[in-house]
């Protein structure tokens, strides 16, 4: 197989996948930082205690959780121009990738906001701070933290999940495979580039994820 | 002498679990008091709600004349002037000695920072661990993290302090310092509630010795009285337990 690998075709489709790689990494950079906002409203409102802001962030969270990303792009791709909404198909996919990974980042940030012992809590409470500065002085501090890497995974598993955008002709990473495939017919080239460049990506985040991990680390051991 | 706390009728339930029932307890300001009792007779919990780190159901607790059992009362003035040590120290891990001590200072009173210092210093000092001002939590022992704690809770200058068992999570090599330094906090004139099987930090310092079991109080008298000569057949063999232990 390896013999039939024509890598004179990816030479000449590079600039294709190059604009490709571009608009995934821009779409990603885009989808994290808005699912990150996204994720501390949502877990702010999940832990309120104000039952009207905090039902709606349970039934958010839940159901984005209990359904498939790909349902997901196509519930707003079809939904919203039912609604009135027309607005481009980069834009639907920003907005599916940013509710899907607000979600799981909501949750994230909540279970770390859950590691910060109560007794810690509680020593604040009767030292006489108040909620905000709980939250500010004691609990945020040690979340954040043990928020980082989880969070760099999360943003790993979005970037591959932007792949999906291809089925609503976002001209991403794997929209360029795809159109070496269908106008060339050379699968095997076209996805063999396209995992490429995910990997280059992966990695770099991963390196990010493994640095952020040894910083935090060797913080608790001090 | 005034009380500065006082039980009146006190109820409390845990679901169902009924764990403080009908406490009348006046401490009055100044005094030393020891409680003890076998696990689950309600004794952390009793301390808990003087600051209301636990509300209670039924009854009313006045400390230093505020109402605690009133929703609307204003707990943050309350909670200021009460040092509370726990069990297990609750330092935050994330910040140092120092910080430790002078975060409530300045955030509650509002201190301005050279100020905090200088009292977080001196509290330090008390404590005998001066030196240590710059490290973190978890580089200090059990004892040291625990002496920290007492030193953050004086920062606040406290009228009331409440200690829950802070001996309990130690070794034993590590329990005299914390307790010499509670020995030395006795001059001092603040009101003490300690809840604590010492029996000689009890024998030393306190001015009263209150006994529960099973959410009541079952009795209270002088160190002397109530571990000599024990009025109830449940202290007596209470105390014959920690004694062969």
């Amino acid at each position: 197989m390896l013999a039939d690998f024509n890598f004179r075709v990816i030479l000449e489709y590079l600039p294709l996948f190059l604009t490709g790689l571009r608009s995934t990494f821009l779409i990603s950079i885009v989808s994290i930082g808005l699912a990150i906002a996204t994720g501390i409203i949502a877990c702010a409102c999940r832990i309120s205690g104000i039952r009207l802001i905090k039902y709606p962030a349970i039934a958010y969270i839940e159901i984005v959780r209990s359904t498939p990303l790909l349902v997901q792009i196509y519930f707003l791709y079809f939904g919203l121009p039912t609604l009135g909404i027309r607005v481009p198909e980069i834009q639907t996919g920003i907005l599916a990738l940013m509710l899907n990974s607000g979600a799981y980042i909501a949750e994230i940030i909540r279970a770390g906001i859950n590691s910060v012992e109560p007794g810690q809590i509680e020593a604040g409470v009767s030292s006489g701070l108040n909620y905000i500065q709980r939250m500010r002085f004691i609990i945020l501090p040690q979340a954040l933290g043990v928020t980082v890497p989880p969070l760099l995974g999360q943003a790993i598993v979005l970037v591959k999940d932007s792949a999906l955008l291809s089925l609503i002709s976002v001209a991403e990473l794997t929209r360029a495979g795809q159109t070496l495939t269908s106008e060339r017919f050379m699968p095997s080239e076209a996805f063999f580039t396209v995992a490429f460049f995910y990997m280059c990506i992966y990695f770099c985040l991963k390196a990010l994820a493994d640095w952020s991990q040894r910083k935090l680390i060797f913080r608790e051991a001090y | 002498m005034e009380n500065i706390i006082e039980f009146k009728n006190v109820n409390k339930w845990f679901g169902k679990l009924h764990v403080l029932k009908d406490i009348n307890l006046q401490i009055p300001k100044g005094e030393i008091l020891v409680i003890c009792g076998p696990s689950g007779s309600g004794k952390s919990t009793l301390i808990r709600c003087i600051n209301r780190l636990e509300d209670i159901q039924k009854g009313e607790i006045i400390v230093n004349k505020i109402p605690v059992h009133d929703k609307s009362a204003s707990l943050t003035r309350l909670r200021a002037d009460i040092g509370f040590v726990f069990q297990q120290f609750h330092l935050y891990p994330h910040m140092t000695v120092l910080q430790n001590i002078m975060l409530a200072p300045v955030q509650v009173k509002k201190m301005d920072k050279a100020k905090a210092e200088t009292i977080a210093m001196e509290k330090l000092d008390r404590v005998g661990l001066a030196e240590k001002s710059g490290a973190y939590p978890a580089q200090l022992s059990g004892g040291q993290q625990q002496r920290v704690a007492i030193a953050r809770g004086l920062a606040m200058s406290p009228e009331i302090m409440l200690f829950d068992e802070p001996t309990s999570a130690l070794d034993p090599e590590m329990i005299g310092e914390v307790l010499d330094v509670m020995v030395n906090l006795v001059s001092e004139g603040m009101t003490m509630c300690v809840v604590t099987h010492e029996m000689g930090f009890a024998k030393k310092v306190a001015h009263r010795v209150l006994f529960m079991d099973e959410g009541k109080i079952i009795e209270t008298g002088t160190p002397s009285d109530f571990f000599d000569h024990p009025k109830t057949d449940r202290a007596a063999s209470f105390i014959s337990m920690i004694l062969t232990h």
